[in-house]
């Protein structure tokens, strides 16, 4: 179940399948981030693919009929339109065709029609159709997937499509389960089965039914049941840069720093080409650090051993190691680079004493302390106003229902700080998204007696690690999932199959309606490594940071009457 | 698991490959698969090589090695069944049956029509007089013209004709239209298409086509045309820069194989092994480098072929030039280093002692065998003398024809064989000093 290799394969035999020659890839927005996930440049280019082709792009025609094409486009009806006008006047000599999706046999006949040259010898439909963000992690690149808290209809379509591919890329059968507490989540579900039954034949006929092992489910949660770790500073690798410095597409943009080399402009974090990165994208800052010097020591002590190139012998040596010696030295500038950004901005924004006040709050029970802590760091000019917003909004979300709740002067201190009036907004939208009556779990542990006597005991003995003391609320539901504990009536499975509930599940996929976060694909990976046996591949509409999500949150709370926050009047 | 020999008879669990005594089955199944593991291929070559040392070496009992075979073989199946579980490919579906399906119904009507149209161009082009009052003769003659006395409109316009829109007929059906309909095959282009072996004069004609140089074609009949002559330009699109392209792919595959056989042998040279020496070692390098020297040649003349920057025809030749240069880089230069001639000495010494030492206590612990077999036993199988001489044993002459074959194969650098007959050689040194051993007790 590793979805990068899934997506790998179906490219790799496109690649195959053309045979020998010179090959242009053809493709659409979507498909070139979903290839350029998985694949680089030069990968690409040792499988003799040359030239990367966008289908709506407006270029002049050339004739290029010694080159192949290889075709791979999502099945919309834009893309069937912009194909037939390529295949009536062909460029080149002849095209292999895939579609990342399921495609209609009357979208094959306008083809065929268009065909007069007969150039075509492949039509496939393959199930990449998702943007493979790590070996467990997977996302559909959709900000505010929710329009005025119902889906938007393109989107839903999208979700529902790309989940289809992923359980047929990695060839599982699943019965699909959903949050019974939220509406797009039943909606999601609802959609994901009908397509499951309308491919019946395909999944019959190429997913042996196995009966050994308990039948793999589908978990559709909503992000609304937890609005608190997108919101969090994050100190693991992956996601303090994403926090930070905004991932896209396994990309870094470097360019508004000063002073930045030109090849750092951009930079590709990748787990997959990038060896330190995979090792280290879960460790913490300080490890980080760490890691980092010694690699420095390593590096430097080899530059100098270079550097006195004597002899002939060592002038070999050198040319003999320098592939590895360059590819080494990009690697280490490129991450003492953003680790240096990182640590330059944690200092100038006071992100230690933010990140302990955030987790304290998400944690921790003790509201006068909290409020007098908070009002402090909104006074505090090196804060951030977005992190001030994000403090506050936590504020608002812990203590919604607090005796002497002080919102409405929290945020007339936001307005007096100067915060800008969209993130003041954010705050409000945010308890009218995430607050207590959008939640059907136990967010914050406060009607569990097990999880407060557990609280109490973390109090006395100490937390390890005051940064890194939450854990998302994914981790409990999928613990329970695993145990067989997720209860039937808050999670119903789609098409009342018996036989799912009650046997605990080895293989499960989870998406998050709303958006997923770094952090939670972090508490995955460490369920996977927990549990043997047990493989979970998350995935979301988008990858979150905070930013990113208050654009989710904004999105889906167009046009909402305030129901539940009617008592801030000053916004 | 006794076998009857020609003429001497060996009790035991033995090694049907080198007649060794293993003393129990289970060491005889664990010595097999360390020992002989890769045996089938050697076999196999033996086989077809020589006929009298398969005799010997083979005479034993052949379901039984058989057998080992299979389990072996299985084996290693199942591992591999596991490793791929995470990575078969995902499900796919093929539509291309039903797209061909509709497109030959769809093509099969306009075939025999264009066929028909071929045909008479054919025709029209073939002795065409150059005399206009002629020509025209000689047009209607292959194709009759429509009468057009009672076609008042054009038909493709419906525009009237009079003094100005005059009719004209479409040469190759015969159909009325006006001159702003009609459309102009240019003759030359008209002589290419029936017969493609006659080079086409390649400068497209700057000249717009006119009646004089060109044959008037409605535009259904110019549609047709058009297609069929784009579909045998791509079938001839060969162009100088695919044929480098093909001469570079070619040294790339030829390089592959070549890399990995470097490293074998650069490997055995560390392990002490014998089979390959330096001079081999260091010749398979330059063979490397030259055809990177070969690759990078060709990539450049691929770069330097004339074309319009920004075209996509500069954006892939740009593209393959990275990629070779990328390939020669990371594949062909990045080999490693070679040992010196005093390391390889050093890791031989060890390894031959290694070996002296173990030979040397298995003897001892045969003898000492043979021994406790003897007393309990007192000296009662009095073992056949071997009467063949050593002159004319077949195995010091199989030897011989092998080391023969090594020279060749190391002349001509095919280093595969060499390993392979390497292996041989020592197979045959063994087996001829075990039957030594054995006729001497």
């Amino acid at each position: 179940m590793n979805v990068i290799q899934a997506v790998k394969l179906y490219i790799t035999r496109m690649t195959e399948e053309s045979g020998p020659g010179m090959k242009v890839i053809l493709m659409d927005k979507e498909t070139t981030s979903i290839v350029s996930m998985v694949f680089s440049q030069s990968e690409i280019l040792q499988k003799e693919v040359y030239l990367f082709e966008r289908i709506d792009s407006h270029s002049k025609w050339d004739n290029m009929k010694h080159m192949k094409c290889i075709v791979f486009v999502r099945p919309t009806s834009e893309n069937i339109s912009l194909l037939s006008r390529e295949l009536r006047y062909p460029k080149y000599g002849v095209y292999f065709i895939y579609f990342s999706n399921v495609i209609s046999k009357a979208d094959i006949k306008t083809l065929a029609e268009c065909d007069e040259q007969e150039t075509v010898r492949e039509v496939q439909e393959v199930f990449a159709d998702y943007l493979a963000v790590d070996r467990h992690l997977f996302s559909f690149n959709i900000v505010g997937c929710l329009q005025g808290r119902s889906w938007n209809p393109h989107h839903l379509q999208r979700c529902a499509q790309g989940l289809l591919a992923l359980l047929l890329s990695v060839k599982r059968r699943a019965v699909v389960r959903y949050e019974a507490a939220s509406e797009p989540c039943a909606r999601l579900a609802e959609r994901v089965r009908d397509l499951l039954r309308r491919e019946a034949v395909l999944i019959d006929n190429n997913i042996p039914f196995n009966g050994e092992i308990p039948t793999p489910q589908l978990l559709i949660i909503d992000r609304r049941d937890d609005p608190v770790t997108p919101l969090l500073n994050q100190w693991t690798y992956q996601a303090m840069v994403h926090e930070l410095l905004t991932i896209n597409n396994n990309r870094v943009s470097l360019a508004h720093l000063p002073d930045v080399h030109k090849d750092f402009k951009e930079v590709v974090l990748s787990s997959e080409q990038d060896e330190f990165y995979a090792k280290n994208l879960y460790s913490n800052f300080g490890e980080i650090g760490q890691t980092m010097k010694s690699l420095m020591d390593e590096f430097q002590k080899k530059a100098k051993s270079h550097q006195k190139v004597e002899s002939i012998a060592d002038m070999k040596n050198f040319v003999e190691t320098y592939p590895l010696f360059k590819k080494m030295s990009g690697t280490v500038t490129k991450h003492v680079t953003v680790v240096g950004e990182l640590s330059a901005s944690v200092t100038r924004h006071n992100l230690l004493e933010v990140s302990e006040l955030e987790q304290e709050i998400a944690c921790q029970s003790d509201h006068s302390k909290h409020l007098q802590r908070l009002k402090n760091l909104l006074s505090n000019e090196a804060v951030r106003h977005h992190d001030a917003a994000k403090l506050v909004a936590l504020y608002a979300l812990r203590y919604e229902k607090h005796a002497s709740n002080a919102l409405p002067s929290l945020i007339e201190a936001l307005k007096t700080r100067g915060v800008p009036e969209h993130l003041v907004k954010a705050v409000v939208n945010l308890l009218e998204y995430g607050g207590a009556h959008a939640r059907q779990s136990d967010l914050f542990g406060l009607q569990d007696a097990v999880k407060i006597t557990k609280r109490l005991f973390k109090g006395l003995s100490g937390v390890e690690n005051i940064y890194t003391q939450h854990t998302p609320l994914l981790k409990d539901t999928l613990e329970d999932l695993i145990k067989g504990k997720l209860r039937e009536n808050l999670y119903p499975t789609l098409g009342g199959d018996d036989g799912a509930y009650g046997r605990r599940p080895q293989d499960i996929f989870v998406f998050i309606v709303g958006g997923a976060t770094y952090e939670e694909a972090q508490c995955v990976h460490q369920i996977n490594q927990t549990y043997p046996g047990v493989r979970i591949v998350l995935g979301g509409t988008t990858i979150h940071n905070s930013t990113s999500f208050f654009e989710e949150v904004k999105a889906a709370m167009q046009g909402v009457h305030r129901t539940h926050t009617r008592h801030i009047r000053n916004v | 698991m006794a076998t009857a020999n020609d003429d001497e008879i060996l009790e035991g669990f033995l090694c049907p490959i080198c007649k060794a005594d293993l003393k129990s089955a289970s060491q005889l199944t664990s010595h097999f698969e360390s020992l002989h593991s890769e045996e089938q291929d050697v076999l196999r070559s033996l086989k077809e090589i020589f006929g009298k040392a398969k005799k010997i070496i083979l005479n034993n009992d052949d379901s039984d090695l058989k057998e080992t075979f299979d389990r072996a073989l299985k084996f290693s199946y199942q591992e591999h069944r596991y490793l791929d579980e995470e990575q078969s490919i995902g499900v796919s579906r093929s539509s291309t049956d039903y797209l061909k399906g509709v497109r030959s119904a769809r093509l099969e009507r306009y075939a025999t029509e264009t066929n028909k149209l071929l045909i008479r161009l054919d025709k029209l082009v073939c002795n065409m007089p150059s005399d206009p009052n002629q020509r025209k003769l000689h047009e209607q003659e292959v194709v009759p013209w429509l009468d057009g006395s009672s076609v008042k409109l054009c038909p493709n316009c419906a525009k009237t004709f009079n003094l100005t829109r005059r009719k004209h007929h479409c040469r190759l059906c015969g159909s009325i239209l006006c001159h702003d309909c009609s459309l102009f095959l240019d003759i030359n282009v008209a002589r290419a298409i029936v017969d493609p072996s006659v080079a086409q004069t390649s400068n497209p004609p700057d000249h717009e086509t006119s009646e004089k140089n060109g044959l008037r074609l409605c535009e259904h009949c110019y549609n047709l045309i058009e297609l069929r002559k784009q579909v045998q330009e791509s079938r001839n699109a060969k162009t100088v820069l695919v044929t480098a392209y093909e001469q570079m792919r070619s040294l790339m595959d030829k390089a592959r194989p070549d890399v990995v056989m470097y490293e074998k042998m650069c490997q055995s040279l560390f392990d002490g092994e014998t089979t390959y020496n330096l001079t081999d070692v260091n010749k398979m390098r330059g063979r490397i480098g030259k055809l990177a020297e070969g690759i990078d040649l060709l990539s450049k003349q691929i770069i330097a072929f004339p074309a319009e920057p920004g075209t996509r025809q500069a954006r892939l030749q740009t593209a393959i030039r990275q990629a070779a240069a990328h390939y020669i880089k990371e594949d062909l230069l990045s080999l490693r280093k070679l040992p010196t001639e005093a390391q390889i000495e050093e890791v031989r010494r060890q390894r031959y002692e290694r070996a002296e030492k173990q030979i040397q206590m298995e003897r001892e612990r045969m003898e000492r065998q043979r021994d406790r077999m003897e007393e309990m036993a007192g000296p009662s199988v009095s073992r056949v003398e071997s009467n063949q001489d050593d002159d004319d044993n077949p195995l010091l002459e199989q030897m011989n024809i092998i080391r023969e074959y090594i020279k060749e194969a190391r002349k001509e650098m095919k280093f595969e064989e060499v390993a392979i007959l390497e292996t041989n050689l020592k197979e045959l040194k063994k087996e001829y000093q075990l039957q030594k051993l054995c006729n001497k007790s």
